[in-house]
């Protein structure tokens, strides 16, 4: 068992301890997670306030990476257009900002109720599609946004985008605002997803993924398992877009494009589909680090970027024998 | 006790074809409460077919089914379910993301009423559902002689293991029809013997219960009734006795066994 690749231990959906074990919430991935978390809360006095900016972003791109990781594991689909809900979400907010002057407290639980909603309503036209065709199906989402989005530019302001400037709590740094709020939505979501694999619902989604006819047999109706995951993935895909566009500040067609749909699936595999706070801590970090990395690297960019994308997988893949080697060398030592 | 005609899973000139090949030709069939029947034939015969029109996966062309009078044509597999109809596969079909009694839970979370926030926020409803599920689940495989293994995931159990799983979960939610396609599978002589033995336990008065299965020491030991189905069509039905000792049976199954 311990032999396994990261990537086929990525399949498996919980770790050696038990499920009613985890519920007790006193064991190691919440201590580990907590531990994290703690951490982060101390980074901002720590950085300069560029990557305080800087891991905000990071922290709601983690969210849009958990959005498309739970379809893999919870579905076994891919989505190559998650920015369709991640603009849906950030244009919520933005929307309602700048327009209208509602605060985040009631434009995020509006973008999670339009995400899941349009999730929904994505997910009964095609919920027989698998595979390849349900991502293709995707991908017409992502590059309808950028297009939907300028041709509603009365609303969405356009190409020009939208300044997102009201405080979440009014009279704390703004600053600090934009990196704390991403960090809570990063939690909180991360809190929501591990309950999720403890529910009944969520056992019928991974039962339904596995052995549809089982879960059939049992009472749980595939469409019903493929509409809910997708509208549970709009939901927090919806939630990512706010809050990128909470930390980010502005919201502009130029944040929702194809490419950003790619990257969210490629911080998706970087992360091995992992749902808890520090994988996906990982692939939010690769989608909105390594390209401010490399950002002096001119035309090579583009080459790094892959050579980067191939050594985390590399490095995922061979850790876990890294790991036994290493603890062989110490026994022997 | 129980009536066991009125009780009766029944099915009344089924007939399923595949693209013009006739797969089942008009079967009637009668499984009883308090019996364990059991549906015998060689590969290929219609068995897995049958079952499936049952159960609800297939939709036969013609026939009606009905459980207890009650008419289930049409009615998709979950339906069923909740009618208490269950069933065991062929292979395993085992959810390997979930631990084994996780697994066992499935048989009864479609009775849930926990709603989806408590799917994603720590309420009361939510965790106390869980846990009487995992105690009935905990109750199903101490029944099984798996008290155990709740916490394994089922790729860490060998094959014998995982059938009574299977079992588990069909029987956690004390179904009015159990029907298990080929539990012996893959099972070695030991495994066989104690699964016969998990078998007769679990069968009661108010249990119909079906059992597609090669292996014949098992059917001939614990099955009260046997349909013998052969090219879509039933060739016998009978006691293991009258079964045994029928010609056509003996030609086109059982002999074929001893050539073997």
């Amino acid at each position: 068992m311990s032999e396994a690749p990261v990537s086929d231990q990525a399949t498996h959906m919980s770790p050696d301890r038990s499920a009613m074990a985890r519920l007790s919430g006193s064991i190691t991935p919440g201590v580990t997670a907590g531990i994290l978390v703690a951490v982060l809360m101390f980074m901002p006095y720590l950085l300069g306030g560029s990557w305080t900016f800087t891991l905000g972003l990071c922290f709601a791109n983690s969210i849009g990476v958990l959005a498309v990781s739970l379809l893999v594991r919870y579905g076994g689909e891919v989505s190559i257009g998650h920015t369709f809900f991640t603009a849906l979400g950030a244009y919520s907010v933005g929307v309602l900002d700048t327009r209208y002057g509602i605060s985040l407290w009631a434009s995020v639980p509006l973008a999670l109720c339009l995400g899941v909603t349009l999730g929904l309503l994505f997910a009964w036209p095609s919920r027989n599609l698998h595979g390849i065709y349900l991502a293709v199906t995707t991908l017409a989402l992502a590059l309808a946004v950028p297009e939907m989005i300028n041709n509603f530019d009365a609303l969405t302001g356009g190409y020009e985008g939208l300044y997102v400037a009201t405080p979440f709590i009014p009279g704390a740094s703004m600053g600090l605002q934009r990196y704390y709020v991403a960090l809570a939505m990063l939690v909180i979501v991360c809190f929501a997803v591990a309950r999720l694999r403890l529910s009944r619902q969520g056992m019928a989604l991974l039962l339904a993924k596995t052995h549809p006819a089982a879960a059939d047999a049992f009472g749980t109706r595939r469409v019903w398992a493929r509409i809910s995951i997708m509208g549970i993935s709009g939901g927090i895909g919806a939630l990512c877009g706010a809050t990128l566009a909470f930390s980010g500040s502005t919201v502009s067609p130029g944040g929702f494009t194809f490419w950003q749909a790619i990257f969210l699936l490629v911080g998706s595999v970087v992360s091995f589909y992992g749902l808890s706070l520090p994988r996906v801590l990982i692939g939010g970090a690769f989608v909105t680090l390594v390209p401010q990395l490399l950002s002096s690297s001119g035309a090579w960019i583009p080459v790094f970027y892959g050579l980067a994308l191939l050594g985390m997988i590399l490095l995922g893949h061979y850790m876990p024998r890294i790991r036994k080697a290493m603890a062989r060398k110490s026994e022997t030592a | 006790m129980m009536d066991q005609q009125t009780h009766a899973l029944r099915g009344e000139g089924i007939a399923l074809s595949f693209g013009g090949i006739k797969v089942l030709k008009g079967l009637d069939v009668e499984f009883r409460a308090g019996e364990i029947t059991g549906l015998i034939g060689p590969n290929g015969a219609g068995k897995t077919s049958l079952f499936n029109c049952l159960t609800g996966a297939y939709s036969p062309q013609e026939g009606t089914i009905s459980y207890a009078g009650e008419p289930l044509n049409g009615l998709p597999p979950a339906a069923r379910a909740a009618k208490g109809i269950v069933r065991s596969f062929q292979h395993v079909a085992l959810c390997p993301d979930l631990t084994v009694r996780e697994n066992v839970m499935m048989g009864i979370a479609r009775n849930g009423t926990a709603g989806w926030f408590s799917a994603f926020l720590p309420l009361t409803k939510g965790i106390r559902e869980r846990e009487e599920m995992a105690r009935a689940a905990d109750a199903a495989l101490a029944d099984l002689g798996l008290p155990d293994v709740g916490d394994k995931f089922p790729g860490e159990l060998p094959p014998g293991m995982q059938r009574l799983v299977e079992i588990a979960r069909a029987v956690v939610g004390k179904p009015s029809v159990l029907m298990l396609d080929e539990p012996a599978a893959g099972l070695n002589n030991s495994e066989t013997r104690d699964l016969t033995a998990v078998l007769r336990k679990l069968a009661s008065t108010d249990l119909v219960m079906v059992v597609v299965e090669h292996d014949m020491d098992l059917v001939m030991s614990i099955c009260d009734r046997i349909y013998v189905l052969n090219f879509g069509e039933f060739v016998a039905v009978g006691s293991p006795g009258e079964v045994r000792t029928n010609d056509d049976v003996v030609r086109i199954y059982l002999g074929s066994d001893d050539d073997e």
